[in-house]
């Protein structure tokens, strides 16, 4: 089965090779991987304060805060993070933690403190909603490039940028979509904007980066939104207080320090 | 202007005919814009509180109307061929079009919490795959057991049944999705046997099966009536003329509803049945009339003036009672039971217009050849004037006992009428033998219920339901709820925090309840939260911003009474159980929804009938210049109306939708022979001037017009018995125990008060001559 998908892949990108013989610039496989490696792996660690907002289909939000910590331990490969929640105030001090392996069921951890218990939980769905916002655990830590088939379509403009549009299709049957579109920044290989298909030709959620600020010299996209078409809501993230290459130690990312925060990271 | 009507009509027969033909036309051509509209919700205001309610709670809890579809084993369903066939089957559920495949709840649909043998806390979908042994599909059921969210919803505890409701976009898609649902499910069953049932496929099939009835028993009932018409008056073309007046009125009716915008909706629909009967009476008693005296005039035109100058004054009096009866509807605060009164009582306008219009218009076309034979045989042989004989020989000997009897069934009556229950199921609209009562009644038998409701607290503040306090309080309600035998099950929030709980101290059953700090209750619902289920799901027992909790009230029973009694429960242990916190409570769903316009239809058809009652009483003080033959002319209505609503009582039948707005029905046709019989038994006496002579003629023309309508109408709708439908069959029953029940109180109460009463009512007097009475006339 897994053979026949890698061979029809093979197929669509050869049939599609005459068009563009030799020209790596449009390799949809590298653009992936480029823009993965901009959007998830970003120096070599990183910290800042997130906020995110969930808001309903009444224009009601949820507002949640934490503190992220990110220690790549292998550039494209296995991944520490590290959160500490701020808000709501009735979980405040609440922390998680998960150790992220590519093609792998990420580990997950979380302290909570009013019983002071540590929980492993489960993780067998990427799919599934992220701290309950619209972005899936999978958004928010990326979604392996060898996971899908990608074909490119075209150059295009978003937004006064120019961005390649790459059509992906999962190798595997999935639950999360059946077609992606991804216009990746033809200069700094972050995502712009995504597009995630079910049933149909309308999408059922659409990721766009709605800021791009240069932090430490690396393009990094600070606000963020997910909106879920389908049920008519959507979540936004901003990031601030970034900090890149500041040297966290991987003993950081252990269950002792779920319970006793790094306060040399978090205020 | 009566004078006018009928010579315009006689001397210009086809500016009549053609004028009634191009209306026709003209409203014929409105017919093919017809809106159908078969949501009983429709039976409130748009603007209705109560439904707005409902609407603001599904909206808010992002919650469908439910399909239920159930699988029952005897030999238990849960083994991995039937969960195989399951987890098949509602796969392709979540493709059809309409339904809302993420709110699924069925075993491969819904999340479990749980922890693993690690020690790993999972919120995953309950059954992923299709369970490889019987072992694994035992221990499925064992999870769904474990779950308090889950249990009696998914399964029964024996295992014997498991349920999936299967929640669709808008409640008149249920109908197609069922029958999508069927034609999967035969694709996969392996020989077990599923059912459907639920409130929404109950409510939209109605509507659908409604129309087909429709479109069957009025047309049959049409044709009864016109044979029965050319047995009695043994002539086609003139009994055609009747069934003109019929078609016409219900073509005129249904065209100007349709042409002023108004949906037809399940109340509507059934204007064509009232209407054609009652278009009938009016031209069955001039055909009948004509039939009686052409042979004395032997001429035309003279026959039909003589006939419409007895018959104008009851004939106009019959139709406006009825009118009254029929537009008192319009009191109703229900839209549709409006519609349905205010166009009813349209079309017996338009149908008594055409009643003196078009019948002596057509008649005078007729060829004089063809009328030569027409009342020619010798009618005093016929088994319908030997009746009659029989019965005026009867009331004179035994009139006594006749008065007697009617005050003993105005007496049992009113027992009857006091053992009335009012209650309503649109599930039992179906008889008991069709294929969704059969699975309402097995599916509730084993599950915790079809029927979904549910119970909206409001703490009115954020986070006013992370309070353990009124946590505890709310599952107090909870288990109150439960102990009625008619809900299944009553989940909420309280619910989520145990089983979390539960789960995160390695199943210690001390730590499934709700904890003390309200910290732990916050930190639970948010580890629930982002452990990998759908947040979706918890939002839907919680609001989000946590002020609002959502009780989902399996109710096993759709009986309006069953969930009255649910609600009172409720309403009982909130005010004698106070709150810890501000608490306000509000129902929403489909049966509250029921209830609410069942109470408005009780209240508002009760007002209705009693002002009609009323109204109807003035008009014939007025007709007969008496207030006490006003009195009684009222009586053959009074007691109708008592006998058939005491015989409801006495046979348990409950006073439902049809039933209710048949009140006006009543009232409006059992006055009718009344009216008749005492208008014209003055007029015979005016001739006579002699109450012996007078009494038996009552017996002889006017008896034979009111046992004709009787047995015309009666039988006409005899073929109702036998619909599929409830109402349907309820509908017929009532007009034929209207017409026999006030046939039979007109012509023997009536007569025997008239023994009674001969000095006041009919003195001796010198009989009048015809042309005197012409005279008089004009």
């Amino acid at each position: 089965m897994k053979i026949g998908t890698i061979i029809t892949a093979a197929a669509i990108l050869f049939t599609s090779l005459p068009a563009l013989a030799g020209d790596s610039e449009h390799d949809p496989e590298a653009l992936m991987k480029e823009s993965h490696m901009a959007m998830f792996y970003a120096a070599d660690d990183g910290i800042s304060e997130v906020e995110m907002k969930i808001v309903n289909s009444k224009g009601k939000e949820r507002v949640r805060q934490f503190a992220m910590l990110r220690l790549d331990v292998e550039e494209g490969g296995k991944q520490m993070y590290y959160t500490y929640f701020r808000k709501p105030h009735d979980v405040s001090r609440l922390t998680f933690m998960v150790h992220k392996l590519p093609q792998e069921n990420d580990s997950r951890w979380l302290y909570i403190p009013s019983v002071d218990l540590i929980k492993r939980i489960s993780s067998d769905d990427k799919g599934s909603s992220f701290v309950g916002s619209d972005f899936t655990y999978e958004d928010v830590s990326g979604r392996h490039w060898t996971e899908d088939t990608h074909t490119f379509v075209r150059e295009d403009e978003y937004n006064g940028r120019g961005v390649y549009v790459i059509e992906s299709k999962p190798v595997e049957k999935y639950k999360g979509f059946t077609r992606k579109i991804t216009l990746i920044d033809r200069e700094n290989h972050l995502v712009l904007r995504e597009e995630y298909y079910k049933k149909g030709d309308s999408p059922e959620r659409v990721f766009t980066a709605e800021k791009v600020e240069t932090i430490d010299g690396i393009a990094t996209s600070t606000f963020r939104r997910m909106e879920n078409l389908k049920k008519n809501q959507y979540t936004t993230v901003e990031f601030s207080d970034i900090r890149y290459d500041v040297g966290i130690d991987e003993s950081v990312f252990t269950e002792r320090s779920l319970k006793n925060p790094p306060r040399e990271y978090i205020r | 202007m009566r004078r006018f009507i009928e010579e315009f009509s006689i001397d210009h027969p086809w500016v009549i005919i053609i004028a009634v033909t191009v209306i026709t036309i003209f409203f014929a051509a409105q017919l093919p814009g017809i809106k159908i509209d078969t949501d009983p919700e429709n039976m409130l205001r748009a603007d209705e509180p109560a439904r707005l309610f409902d609407h603001e709670v599904k909206e808010e809890f992002a919650i469908s109307d439910f399909i239920a579809v159930g699988v029952v084993s005897e030999d238990g369903a849960f083994n991995s061929r039937l969960l195989g066939n399951i987890h098949a089957i509602v796969e392709e559920i979540s493709e059809i079009e309409g339904v809302v495949a993420d709110d699924i709840l069925s075993p491969s649909t819904v999340d479990d919490i749980r922890q693993d043998s690690d020690g790993v806390l999972t919120v995953s979908t309950l059954m992923e795959e299709p369970p490889d042994s019987d072992a694994e599909a035992k221990f499925i059921l064992e999870r769904i057991k474990g779950n308090p969210v889950l249990r009696g919803k998914l399964a029964s505890d024996d295992g014997k049944a498991i349920a999936l409701f299967i929640p669709i976009e808008s409640k008149n898609m249920s109908q197609r999705i069922a029958g999508e649902i069927e034609e999967i499910i035969a694709r996969h069953s392996s020989g077990e046997e599923y059912f459907i049932a639920g409130l929404p496929v109950a409510e939209d099939s109605f509507g659908a099966e409604m129309f087909r009835q429709m479109a069957l028993s009025a047309p049959l009932a049409g044709l009864i009536i016109f044979l029965l018409l050319l047995f009695f008056f043994r002539n086609a073309r003139i009994v055609i003329a009747p069934m003109i007046v019929a078609v016409a009125s219900v073509i005129w009716t249904m065209g100007l509803l349709i042409l002023t915008g108004n949906t037809v909706h399940i109340m509507s629909s059934m204007i064509p049945i009232f209407l054609i009967p009652i278009a009938v009476l009016n031209s069955i008693h001039i055909i009948s009339e004509f039939h009686d005296e052409f042979q004395k005039y032997k001429h035309k035109k003279t026959t039909i003036r003589n006939t419409m100058l007895k018959l104008f004054t009851p004939m106009l009096f019959t139709s406006l009672t009825t009118v009254v009866g029929f537009a008192s509807l319009a009191m109703t605060p229900i839209p549709p039971v409006r519609v349905f009164g205010i166009f009813v009582a349209f079309g017996i306008i338009v149908a008594w217009l055409l009643s003196i219009t078009f019948n002596p218009a057509f008649a005078v076309l007729l060829s004089s050849r063809s009328l030569r034979n027409f009342g020619k045989s010798d009618e005093s042989h016929r088994p319908l004037t030997i009746a009659l004989h029989a019965i005026r020989n009867f009331n004179r000997k035994h009139y006594r006992a006749v008065l007697a009897a009617s005050a003993v069934i105005i007496l049992i009556s009113a027992v009857g009428l006091k053992m009335i229950v009012v209650n309503d199921n649109p599930v039992k609209w179906f008889k008991s033998n069709h294929p969704l009562r059969v699975a309402d009644v097995t599916l509730n038998e084993h599950l915790a219920g079809t029927y979904m409701n549910y119970l909206v607290l409001d703490g009115g503040e954020e986070d006013a339901m992370k309070d353990p306090e009124t946590l505890r309080y709310i599952e107090r309600l909870q288990r109150h709820l439960e102990q009625s035998p008619f809900v299944g099950a009553a989940t909420g929030l309280p619910d989520i925090v145990k089983k979390v709980r539960f789960e995160l101290f390695d199943s210690d059953p001390d730590k499934f309840a709700i904890p003390d700090s309200r910290r732990e209750v916050a930190e639970e619902l948010f580890l629930f939260e982002i452990s990998g289920g759908d947040p979706g799901d918890l939002f839907k027992f919680v609001s989000q911003d946590y002020s609002k909790v959502n009780l989902w009230v399996q109710l096993n029973e759709g009986d309006n009474r069953s969930v009255m009694s649910v609600v009172e429960s409720a309403e009982e242990f909130l005010s004698e159980n106070p709150a810890p916190a501000k608490l306000e409570a509000a129902w929403a769903g489909l049966s509250y929804i029921n209830i609410v316009w069942q109470e408005k239809m009780v209240t508002g058809l009760r007002a209705a009938l009693l002002s009609s009652f009323a109204v109807v009483f003035v008009m014939m003080a007025f007709l007969f210049r008496s207030p006490l033959l006003g009195l009684i002319s009222m009586l053959p209505l009074s007691i109708t109306i008592m006998a058939i609503y005491g015989a409801i009582g006495f046979i348990g039948k409950p006073y439902d939708m049809p039933i209710a707005v048949l009140s006006s029905l009543t009232l409006g046709l059992s006055i009718d022979f009344a009216i008749h019989f005492i208008k014209r038994s003055r007029n015979i006496h005016r001739e006579t001037g002699d109450f012996e002579k007078t009494y038996n003629e009552m017996f002889e023309g006017l008896g034979r017009a009111i046992s004709r309508n009787v047995l015309v109408i009666a039988i006409g709708f005899v073929p109702m018995f036998f619909s599929t439908l409830v109402p349907y069959i309820t509908v017929g029953s009532f007009f034929f125990a209207i017409m026999m029940v006030s046939g039979a109180v007109t012509m023997l109460l009536l007569p025997s008060i008239f023994i009674v009463l001969r000095k006041k009512l009919f003195p001796q007097a010198v009989a009048e001559t015809e042309e005197i009475k012409i005279r008089k006339a004009s």
